[in-house]
This record gives structure tokens, C-alpha cells and sequence, in this order.
């Protein structure tokens, strides 16, 4: 099978707003994704209804080639974990490990465990009674644990500090290449998951603007930077993205691929060179995005 | 692993919702039934009302173990056929032991103890526990049932159809019985109602209960099957 995923014009419309409008896209096997975007741009609508949680206005939804509503085969092959999890007032932190070791027939009980240590969880401790950052972690170590082929974190590090945080990437990566899966990590800090990232899908205002693979999206745009006059003889003719000034040096940000022409056009002109982070891009395309919007009205 | 039984698990780690608390209740209105028992010397019987807590207590769980563990059982992608009939599978087995127990308290404090020496009748009342051994422990079951899906099918109207729906549930349960004291009162028909209610025994009544228990138990699975997180 070569798509583990497939959305066909993905619809969620709420009275007259519409949260998702129009959304394709189909994921392979076995990479790490990226679903990234600003806060209510309709990323975490979009994973809902890809786990049957919540109901599609319009459009089609198939994981593993088949409709996952009440679909056993294909949910139990999916483990979704979300910041805005609720969990019953009694239970206990060993009482979602185990609760959720009788819904993920990849469930690694010792893992789950030796996580739990990691993250300094304790698990006698009520789930009421945890700071927003452990309860974030206890969402990382079952999705970690249920080695689903197919695991969804929606902004998984909520109040999480960096050691946490660096935690996380380090046993993602270190157990994504034991056990490969599919893993969609949907995100706003994009700067510190764009090492883990293979591909990029970026979702503003409900319309997926940008479905790329990292590495292809890296290259797709540079800074110059240099004195104001030669910074604009170099960038006539070139798509700016970007452009700002300090003082009499100005930067541009230029979408396409950095040919050696390019670099040395830029060396002859004394200007400097710099990547784009994917972040930084990602804010440019989304904001342009945004802009271009204002001019049509 | 079977996913109803996983959901059947999730609810037996809650132990406090199905075990502590409603025994608790329980527990502390026998209690001061005894201290009120040995207060009255057991010069007469003291009948008590206190073993309805528990029955009261299951309409209430069916009204918040929904908000409870449905979104949490979703989020673990079970199906919401399994949450349902793991949730049907975990009351009924929760109702049959609390039935037993019960039943075999009543047996100690009638037969063992002549109501725990004071005269106290707790466990052990007129008319809801007459007839066999058997009919009793189907009297207690089928109404701890009932009334748990009473209030699941009322929880299960605020899933599927949110807040308008429970309003709107809410409006027609405060009309029917204003109607129907208004026809009764006006046919003078209470006479008759209380010489129908009084006329079958608790067994008979509740077999006319279990197929309303079947229709709350199908209308919640209904609601649930379209109800989101």
C-alpha cells in the first residue's frame, strides 16, 4: 500500500465559518510529518476528523485505504494524542498507562514505564493534581508507547520545559528508527521540530497552502543582505518574499533556489547569503498569504 | 485484545465511581439508622428508606460517567459501539453484585442478627422484597438498571444534540407529568392509579420497566453512535 493516509476535499463547516475548507493531501508510510500552522488556522479540526472523532461536513477521510468510523481494524492502528486531553477525575497516572494498554495492540508496557521515569512522572500522582507540563508528558509517553502505525501529536509540548521537550525529540527519533511509523506532529514551534521533520504540510485560515518535503522547502528561499542599493540591484527581477532595513543595510528574503550564479552575483556585489530557517519561511508564507488576501478585498 | 473489554477495564480502574463512593453513602445512612436503632432501645421496628442512596446514586453515575470516560475512550480510539457495551457490561455487572450483596445483607440482618439487635430493618424491607430469592435479586438489578440508563440516555441527549437538546428533554420531562397530573385529576383516575400500582407486586412492576430500560439503553447508543469529543 503506498498512502497511509488520504483526504479528498476536506470539509468542516461550522453555521456559516468554515474551520477546514477544501483540504487534500495523502501521507506515505513511515516519515515523520509536519502539520503546522498558526493557532486556529483548523489543524486540530483536520486530525479529528481523520481519527473519526469528529464528523467531516463535506469530503472523504481514508486511513489505511478504508473510512476510520467505527472502523476497529484501522483505529486500533491509530493512537491520537491531544494538548486539550480529558481524563476521568479519579484516574491516576498509572491508570491511563493501563487503560490505554487495553486499546494499543503495539503497546510496549516496559517502555511506557521507563518513559514514565524519564519524564519524572510520578505514577501514583492524580491526573488533576499534575502541572500543565506533566500532563503533557503523560500524553508523550502513550503516544510513544502505543507504537501505533500511525501517531498523531497535536501540540504534544504544552508547557513542557526545554529539558522535557529535548527529551521528547531524542526517544521520538530513537524509537521511530527501532519501530518506523507514520508520525504527524502538528505544531506552531516549528523552529524546534524542523530537524525531525521529513515533510510539511501548512494549513492557514482552513486551506492547506503548502505541502512540501523539508529538505525541498529548505532551499527554497534565502536572505541577502547588504547595503540598501545593492540589495535592491540584486533582488530587481527575483521574487521578494521579504524585506526589511536597519539602518542603511537591508535584507531580503528571495523565494527559489540559490543557483551558484546567484551566489555570484552576490559575492561581486559584497552582499552576504543566509538560509532561511523553516520557520522563518513558513511566517512569510502565511503572512504574505494574508496580505495577498487584503489586496483582493 | 478485545476493545469492549478494554473499555469494561478503564471503567474498573475507577474504582471510587463504582465501588467507594456509593457503598460509602450507603454505609454512613446505616450507620446512623444503628445509632438511632440502639436510641429507640429496638422497643419497636425501626424501618429505614436509606438503601435507595445506592439506586439513586446509579442515575446519577449515569448521568456523569459519560462526560467522564466517553471523550477518554474515544481519544484511546476505541469505537463508540465499544464504549457502549462496554458501559452496558460494566453496570450490569456493577448492578448484580450490588444486588447480591444486598440481598445476602438482608438475609443477616432479618435471619442472622434480628435487625442487627436493634431492631433496625435496612436491608430488608416490606413489599420490595417479597417473593423468592430470585425475584429479589431481579428487583434490585433491573431497577439499579433502569435507572442507570435513565440517566445515560439523558447524558447521551446533551453528547448528540449539546445543550438545545437537554433544554429541550428537560422542557418535555417538567410537561408530561403536569399533564398527566391535570388528566388524572381532572377523570378522577387516582383512585384507580394507586389500585393499579398497589395491585402487582414489585416483581410484576419491574417487568413492565425492562423494556423501557431497552429503549433508553438502544436511543443512548443511537445519540453516542453521531456524538463528537
Amino acid at each position: 500500500m503506498s498512502n497511509i493516509l488520504e483526504v479528498q476535499r476536506l470539509t468542516k463547516s461550522y453555521g456559516g465559518a468554515t474551520a477546514v475548507n477544501e483540504v487534500s493531501f495523502a501521507l506515505e508510510p513511515e516519515k515523520i510529518y509536519g502539520l503546522l500552522g498558526r493557532n486556529g488556522a483548523g489543524k486540530t479540526t483536520i486530525m479529528h476528523m481523520i481519527t473519526a472523532q469528529l464528523f467531516p461536513t463535506r469530503g472523504e477521510v481514508k486511513v489505511f485505504g478504508e473510512n476510520p468510523y467505527e472502523n476497529e481494524r484501522i483505529l486500533s492502528r491509530i493512537c491520537f494524542i491531544k494538548e486539550s486531553q480529558k481524563y476521568p477525575d479519579t484516574y491516576r497516572v498509572v491508570d491511563v498507562l493501563e487503560a490505554a494498554a487495553a486499546f494499543y495492540p503495539n503497546w510496549d508496557r516496559d517502555y511506557a514505564y521507563a518513559l514514565l521515569e524519564d519524564f519524572r512522572l510520578p505514577p501514583k500522582r492524580n491526573m488533576k493534581k499534575l502541572s500543565r507540563g506533566m500532563l503533557s508528558a503523560v500524553g508523550i509517553v502513550v503516544g510513544l508507547a502505543s507504537r501505533a502505525p500511525l501517531t498523531i501529536f497535536d501540540e504534544p509540548y504544552l508547557g513542557l520545559d526545554a529539558v522535557s521537550r529535548s527529551l521528547f525529540y531524542d526517544r521520538l527519533i530513537e524509537d521511530y528508527g527501532e519501530h518506523p511509523r507514520t508520525v504527524i506532529l502538528s505544531t506552531h514551534l516549528i523552529d524546534e521540530v524542523s530537524q525531525l521533520l521529513e515533510h510539511v504540510l501548512v494549513i492557514d485560515e482552513g486551506k492547506l497552502i503548502m505541502n512540501e518535503d523539508a529538505d525541498a522547502l529548505r532551499g527554497r528561499a534565502f536572505t541577502v543582505v547588504g547595503t540598501s542599493s545593492k540589495v535592491d540591484a540584486y533582488t530587481a527581477e527575483k521574487e521578494v518574499i521579504n524585506r526589511s532595513m536597519f539602518g542603511g543595510l537591508a535584507s531580503a528574503t528571495i523565494v527559489g533556489d540559490m543557483t551558484v550564479n546567484d551566489k555570484k552575483q552576490a559575492e561581486a556585489l559584497g552582499l552576504e547569503l543566509a538560509t532561511v530557517s523553516l520557520q522563518q519561511l513558513i511566517v512569510y508564507l502565511t503572512r504574505g498569504n494574508l496580505e495577498r488576501k487584503a489586496v483582493e478585498v | 485484545m478485545n476493545r469492549t473489554a478494554g473499555i469494561i477495564k478503564m471503567h474498573y480502574r475507577d474504582k471510587w465511581t463504582w465501588f467507594i463512593i456509593p457503598w460509602s453513602i450507603m454505609m454512613f445512612s446505616f450507620v446512623v439508622n444503628l445509632i438511632i436503632g440502639v436510641f429507640l432501645r429496638g422497643e419497636e421496628v425501626h424501618y429505614t428508606g436509606g438503601i435507595s442512596s445506592i439506586f439513586i446514586y446509579l442515575f446519577i453515575a449515569g448521568m456523569f460517567t459519560l462526560s467522564q470516560t466517553f471523550p477518554f475512550a474515544i481519544s484511546l480510539s476505541a469505537r463508540r459501539k465499544d464504549y457502549f457495551l462496554g458501559t452496558a457490561a460494566m453496570v450490569a455487572m456493577v448492578s448484580a453484585v450490588t444486588a447480591a450483596a444486598l440481598l445476602l445483607l438482608g438475609i443477616i440482618e432479618t435471619q442472622l442478627t434480628g435487625g442487627w439487635g436493634v431492631r433496625v430493618q435496612f436491608f430488608h424491607l416490606p413489599y420490595v422484597n417479597d417473593g423468592n430469592m430470585l425475584q429479589q435479586l431481579w428487583i434490585y438489578f433491573s431497577v439499579m438498571l433502569h435507572l442507570f440508563f435513565f440517566g445515560f440516555v439523558m447524558a447521551s441527549v446533551h453528547r448528540r444534540f449539546r445543550m438545545t437538546g437537554l433544554i429541550l428533554l428537560l422542557a418535555i420531562m417538567l410537561v408530561v407529568p403536569a399533564v398527566a397530573v391535570t388528566v388524572l385529576t381532572y377523570y378522577r383516575w387516582w383512585d384507580d392509579m394507586f389500585g393499579w400500582l398497589s395491585g402487582y407486586t414489585a416483581f410484576q412492576h419491574t417487568l413492565w420497566m425492562l423494556p423501557l430500560t431497552i429503549v433508553y439503553a438502544l436511543l443512548s447508543y443511537l445519540f453516542l453512535r453521531k456524538s463528537t469529543v
